[in-house]
């Protein structure tokens, strides 16, 4: 019995290992798939851009031989090209670096006399790996001999070998043209942040803390912003400040190609961010702070500096780092409006584009990437204390009649509508204006998108149907991820891993990640290959661009529900699938239907990283505003720009009333 | 207890991380038994009612319910319906689709489903109000919602974590008495979570004092109140007095100078022990005709509605004072009074003795 006792207790010693439920095979499987989603479209083509910032290329021209075969059929001594080159005094290294896909071709190394009378050559490659000649496109073999007939000479081309090491930073550091470009960025980026936080704290201060007019009126202009690519604003400075301006004057011979071009459409297209930020922040404070301050006989100006800008220092913080990180990263205003004024991400764009430069260009993009990550940083660790404010029980702020301070807010706010709104309206009527600036009368003859180059009115149905695609599988994915996340039982590892690269997308920036995928998706090796140039891709792309908001939107909708949701369903033997369709789903339906609206407007308006990965099936209508601006149709590209704008302003309009009265039928519930 | 009791909670021990929440706790609950965890806030009653649940299980031990060992099974596979302190109640199903939930995939035709639904709904008293969303109900009405969908399925087993602690006193009052109706007109086993020990004598045919993630005691209400295990009991349920103390032999202790008889062989030496009788255990009535009776000053008299708490004390006592319940009657007759002297006993079989700490 004793012994009994004493068995008895060590199996009661041994852990527990608790066994998975059937449906949780598949909640797991789940997790597995949205991490692997994640993982390949993510982290390999990221891991990809670190790699091939690595990456030098280099010619050896000593690993190769040439032997002249004589009509007479006899072989001359072979010669290496390092010889041949010495003889004319070239070098296969010069200046020019040699990138992935720099080639050389024979027949400039050995002088047209000195090969005059050869029948045929005999190539060798000495090299250990091979692989440093391409004859007519084949790679050749380590050790092998080619012999090739004199007509075909021409095929031959030597091909640089791979090395890794620091070599393209030590270039990139070294060409003041390339870095300068860094120092350009912080300081726009700077001034955009200057300008933009103070105005932005300015006029959500007006419309959340006095009572002046036209609240309504003023939040709605100031999100108008977001709903264009920040292409649009750079073009409807050129049609206020450009050669042919209207307002040209104002600049006092100072042109807006440029700095100033840069940093007034940067405000344009980062203000309603930080709007949206401020409000929030400007939200949470607490009435009661404002009457202690008030019995304690403060002035309003110390209670200003004392409760409102402390409590809304948070606010000022994140609104200051996302801004920063906005004109960082942005490419398409430098682009459009920048003249020869140098801009990181602009770079990226010329490397790759313009230069073939793949090397360079992910260097860039690693530079690019610390100050994204660090404000990236910053602005979680900011917006988790804010959270703890914000949850504080506190009395909603009423605002008092003050004239003199309604009346200057209402001018405030007035001065920054009138310059959104005439931005967009000056795009407007560019776009509608026959012929700037000689024939003003409106037509439609710029919507005619079939005399331009740019995908024309395909491009805009393209960008509607990537829209639409990104927006209901990214707002299911990113719903379904994030209702894992939160709910799921046991499998922390997995759950961990998925809220870790959940979190990743918000750091890394558009260009970057469009870089990423030309080196992870472009390479024939890939078995993934086969999206290359396809819907897919961009909405694979678009979709994990936008991902991190997304995800904590509906992270904080799943967060908000019962925890024991899950518990009652599990002991109602209900699988996961049910909870999610009729009860998680239903109840978070405003946060999906917020994220759902979330990715249409970005994918309507996004250019940065799917300028690398459109092809000519799927060209969209924020490249082709890029692109015909670059080719100088700039009406078109205002015409297009506005088309974006439309749709997206219909979608806004639609949800609005969807969410008005459709939700308030279907969410009956929410009402007592 | 029997081995082959409805359910076997055995050495069970629950760690968050460093922290241990349950250590080595065994415990059997019988078919058809109430029984109710109590105990302190963070004792980790919550904890053994998710590891009985599978919802948190346990680090190490083992749990048996109905002769199978459910340990390391999902809350799924395991036989149980469950109600929250906060409800869970599904927010856009209506209060039928709720009761209904479980139901789904049963195999039963919808006609069936809600026949059952409008059967459970009258048996905890809403007939009506299946078609009303959960927030259109009261808080008692939500709390007896929930309790309809937690018995849908027929559970062999009901576990409630404080379902009654969000109500106000008398829908708590007029609920706890419902439950205790229903449980035993079903014959359900059943363990609640309680910090409220009044809930806990009520309703439990046995109670789980647990403290600091050990049992203190398991024992019927009236075991619980009248023979508390240890001084952790004797304090946590109801009132007692704790008066220094000497131990003389197994059958005597002293306070002071006076010499009491109480059993006391269950403490070794001779040293201090903690004697502890209830304040309505101490006898005024006939005083002198009972064991362990002495005279103490009247030093303080507090009214407390429908009896009077006196705190008495002597100088032959030491310098220690305990308190007395009196009922009004007893008052009026004796003519106690602040400053009087009186006469009182402690009967042995009330008197308990614990080792000091
Ligand atoms: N998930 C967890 N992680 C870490 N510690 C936990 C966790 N859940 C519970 N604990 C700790 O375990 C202890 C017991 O918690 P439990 O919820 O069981 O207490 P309880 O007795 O139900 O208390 P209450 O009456 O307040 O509900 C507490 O100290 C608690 O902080
Ligand atoms: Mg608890």
């Amino acid at each position: 019995m004793a012994v009994l006792a004493q068995h008895d207790l060590q199996i009661t010693r041994r852990r527990v290992q608790p066994k998975p439920a059937r449906d949780e095979v598949w909640q797991r499987g789940l997790i597995v798939v949205i991490i692997a989603y994640l993982f390949f479209g993510l982290v390999m083509p990221l891991a990809m851009v670190f790699t091939k910032s690595l990456q030098t290329y280099a010619f050896y021209p000593e690993q190769v031989t040439i032997a002249f075969q004589m009509p007479d059929g006899s072989h001359a001594e072979p010669r290496s090209l390092q010889d041949w080159l010495d003889d004319s005094g070239a070098e296969a290294n010069d200046g020019l670096r040699a990138s992935e896909r720099t080639r050389i071709q024979i027949v400039r190394i050995i002088p047209k006399n000195a090969r005059a009378d050869v029948e045929s050559f005999r190539v060798t490659d000495l090299s250990a790996d091979g692989g440093q000649l391409l004859i007519d496109g084949v790679p050749s073999e380590a050790g092998q001999s080619y012999d090739v007939p004199r007509a075909q000479l021409g095929k031959v081309q030597v091909r640089p070998q791979v090395s890794y090491g620091l070599g393209n930073y030590g270039y990139y550091f070294s060409q003041p043209s390339l870095f300068n470009s860094i120092l350009n960025s912080f300081i726009i980026a700077m001034i955009v942040v200057v300008i933009v936080v103070p105005l932005a704290f300015g006029y959500a201060y007006g419309i959340m803390r006095t009572r002046m007019r036209g609240k309504a009126f003023f939040r709605l202009a100031a999100t108008v912003p977001v709903l264009v690519p920040s292409l649009l604003p750079a073009i409807g400075l050129i049609y206020l400040f450009g050669n042919q301006g209207i307002l040209t004057p104002l600049l006092m011979g100072q042109s807006i190609y440029g700095p100033i071009g840069i940093v007034m459409a940067s405000v344009f297209f980062t203000f309603p961010h930080a709007m949206i930020i401020m409000i929030v922040a400007l939200s949470t404070s607490d009435q009661r702070l404002y009457e202690a301050s008030e019995v304690l006989g403060a002035s309003k100006w110390r209670t200003f500096w004392v409760v409102t800008i402390p409590g809304a220092r948070y606010g000022l913080i994140s609104a200051a780092f996302v801004v920063f990180t906005l004109v960082l990263t942005d490419f398409g205003v430098p682009k459009v409006v920048g003249g020869d004024f140098n801009m990181l991400a602009l770079d990226i764009y010329k490397q790759v584009i313009g230069q073939q430069n793949f090397q360079v260009g992910a260097v860039v993009s690693m530079v690019l990437l610390v100050p994204a990550v660090v404000a990236f940083a910053v602005d979680r660790i900011v917006s988790r204390r804010q959270v703890a404010i914000m949850s504080a029980k506190a009395v909603p702020f009423q605002p008092e009649h003050n004239p003199r301070l309604d009346s200057a807010m209402l001018i405030l706010c007035s001065v920054v509508a009138v310059f959104i709104l005439g931005i967009l309206a000056m795009c407007q009527f560019a776009a509608l204006a026959r012929f700037w600036p000689y024939n003003l009368t409106p037509g439609l003859s710029h919507y005619d998108f079939s005399k331009v180059d740019g995908g024309g009115w395909g491009a805009y149905f393209n960008s509607l149907k990537l829209a639409v695609l990104v927006s209901t599988i990214g707002a299911a994915i990113v719903f379904l991820g994030a209702n894992m996340v939160e709910k799921a039982r046991g499998f922390q590892i997995g759950r961990t891993i998925l809220q870790f690269l959940s979190m990743m997308p918000m750091a890394i920036p558009g260009m970057v990640l469009g870089l990423a995928y030309i080196f992870f998706f472009n390479d024939p090796a890939n078995p993934l290959h086969f999206l290359y140039g396809t819907m897919a891709i961009l909405v694979i792309n678009t979709s994990i661009h936008l991902w991190t908001v997304s995800h904590l939107t509906a992270s904080t909708a799943l967060k908000q529900m019962d925890k024991e949701f899950e518990a009652v369903a599990m002991s109602l033997k209900q699988p996961f699938w049910r909870m999610l369709s009729r009860v998680s789903a239903p109840v978070c339906l405003p946060a999906i239907s917020e994220i759902w609206l979330y990715y249409f407007v970005n994918a309507m308006t996004t250019v940065s990283a799917v300028v690398f990965l459109y092809s000519p099936q799927t060209q969209l209508a924020s490249i082709a505003v890029l692109n015909m601006d670059d080719a100088g149709d700039i009406a078109p590209a205002a015409a297009m720009g506005m088309m974006i704008f439309y749709t997206n302003a219909l979608v806004r309009i639609l949800y609005s009333l969807a969410t008005g009265r459709l939700m308030g039928r279907l969410q009956a519930w929410r009402h007592r | 207890m029997s081995s082959d009791s409805y359910l076997q909670v055995k050495n069970v021990t629950k760690e968050f991380g460093d922290f241990t929440a349950l250590r080595d706790v065994s415990l059997d609950v019988e078919k058809g038994e109430f029984v109710c965890f109590l105990g302190p806030s963070g004792c980790g009653k919550t904890t053994l009612l998710r590891a009985i649940a599978g919802l948190d299980i346990q680090t190490m031990g083992t749990i048996i319910q109905d002769g199978r060992d459910i340990s390391d099974l999902p809350p799924s596979e395991r036989d149980f319906g469950i109600v929250f302190q906060s409800y869970a109640l599904f927010p856009n199903l209506t209060v039928a689709n709720n009761v209904g939930f479980g139901l789904i995939g049963s195999g039963k035709s919808r006609a069936q489903i809600n026949a059952q639904v409008q059967a459970l709904l009258k048996q905890v008293g809403l007939p009506e109000q299946g078609n009303k969303y959960p927030s259109q109900l009261s808080g008692g009405q939500q709390q007896r919602v929930a309790l309809a969908r937690a018995l849908a399925t027929e559970p062999n087993l009901l576990l409630l974590d404080e379902p009654l602690s969000a109500l106000d006193a008398k829908v708590r009052v007029h609920l706890r008495g419902q439950l205790k109706e229903l449980q035993r007109s079903l014959g359900l086993t059943t363990i609640m979570v309680t910090h409220d020990q009044e809930e806990a004598l009520n309703l439990a045919d046995r109670i789980v004092v647990l403290s600091q993630g050990r049992i203190e005691q398991v024992g019927t209400p009236i075991e619980i109140y009248a023979q508390p295990a240890n001084a952790f009991v004797a304090d946590f349920v109801g009132e007692m007095n704790f008066i220094d103390a000497r131990k003389i032999d197994n059958g005597h202790i002293s306070i002071g100078e006076i010499r009491l008889a109480a059993e006391a062989a269950h403490l070794n030496g001779s040293d201090r022990v903690i004697a502890a009788i209830r304040p309505e255990d101490v006898q005024v009535q006939s005083a002198e005709a009972t064991p362990n009776n002495f005279d103490v000053d009247v030093r303080h008299i507090e009214f407390c509605g429908a009896y009077l708490r006196a705190t008495l004390g002597d100088r032959r006592l030491g310098d220690v004072s305990f308190r007395a319940d009196l009922s009004m009657n007893l008052v009026r007759r004796l003519q106690v009074h602040q400053g009087g002297r009186l006469t009182i006993a402690m009967p042995p079989e009330r008197l308990r003795v614990y080792p000091a700490n």
